[in-house]
């Protein structure tokens, strides 16, 4: 008799018992919506292993938007803008020189480039007075090597002077 | 898709270095002067054959000259 009325008590308590997880929110209900970011320079990492919302990248295949549970993906970057939305929607803006983008499985992103800047660290100035100069040698008469650098040089500059527009 | 730079016979290493280099141009002073320090590099090499040592070249320009001469013949 004693043991039925244990068991019963215990018949009764479950139901609770189950119901609570559900209202705590743990670590696993919140993380699928962000993105681990990584953003590392050779000499300096921007961003370490931080959760954010979104990341709008310049790939060389076209602009796009990585959120969590992403496919997996390698992508090459075009000098340009990548933007990393935060939590809360506030976002930064960089300026990378090119580089790749990776994209794991557990919505985990490193972007990997040589330099890369807050926009307001450039100078309209500076990157007007290089596409002249650059322009000059593309069209110039100078070796095959100094004009095709020339033309990357354009490609970064014009990038950018559309960012800073 | 088959890429300017590499059908001028640059490889991407120096395509980023280019690239990179135009963006730490493109830096206000105060940052740009601290950013172009990184961009200087300075570094000899000779070849040995034989047990003898060859002569001592300075690796930029042994690297632009390759270059000079991959623009003039463009690989696949």
């Amino acid at each position: 008799m004693n043991t039925f009325r244990v068991a019963r008590a215990a018949l009764r308590a479950r139901p609770a018992a189950l119901r609570m997880p559900l209202q705590r929110r743990t670590y696993a209900d919140a993380a699928p919506d962000k993105i681990k970011l990584s953003l590392a320079l050779p000499h300096q990492s921007i961003f370490q292993s931080q959760d954010v919302v979104q990341v709008n990248i310049p790939a060389e295949s076209g602009e796009m938007g990585v959120l969590a549970n992403h496919v997996p993906s390698i992508e090459q970057l075009k000098p340009g803008l990548i933007e990393v939305i935060e939590d809360g929607g506030s976002s930064k803006q960089f300026f990378l020189s090119g580089g790749f983008a990776v994209v794991q499985p557990n919505s985990v992103m490193s972007i990997n480039a040589v330099e890369g800047y807050a926009v307001e660290d450039f100078s309209a100035d500076a990157v007007r007075s290089q596409i002249t100069e650059a322009q000059k040698i593309a069209n110039g008469s100078g070796s095959e090597q100094d004009i095709a650098e020339a033309k990357i040089e354009l490609e970064v500059l014009e990038s950018l002077q559309s960012v800073l527009k | 898709m088959v890429f300017a730079w590499k059908s001028a016979g640059l490889s991407y290493n120096r395509y980023l270095a280019v690239a990179s280099r135009v963006v730490r141009r493109s830096l206000k002073d105060d940052k740009r002067i601290a950013a172009e320090r990184r961009g200087e590099s300075d570094l000899r090499f000779a070849k040995w054959s034989n047990g003898k040592q060859g002569e001592v070249k300075n690796l930029n320009e042994a690297n632009a000259a390759a270059a000079t001469e991959a623009a003039g013949a463009p690989s696949a």
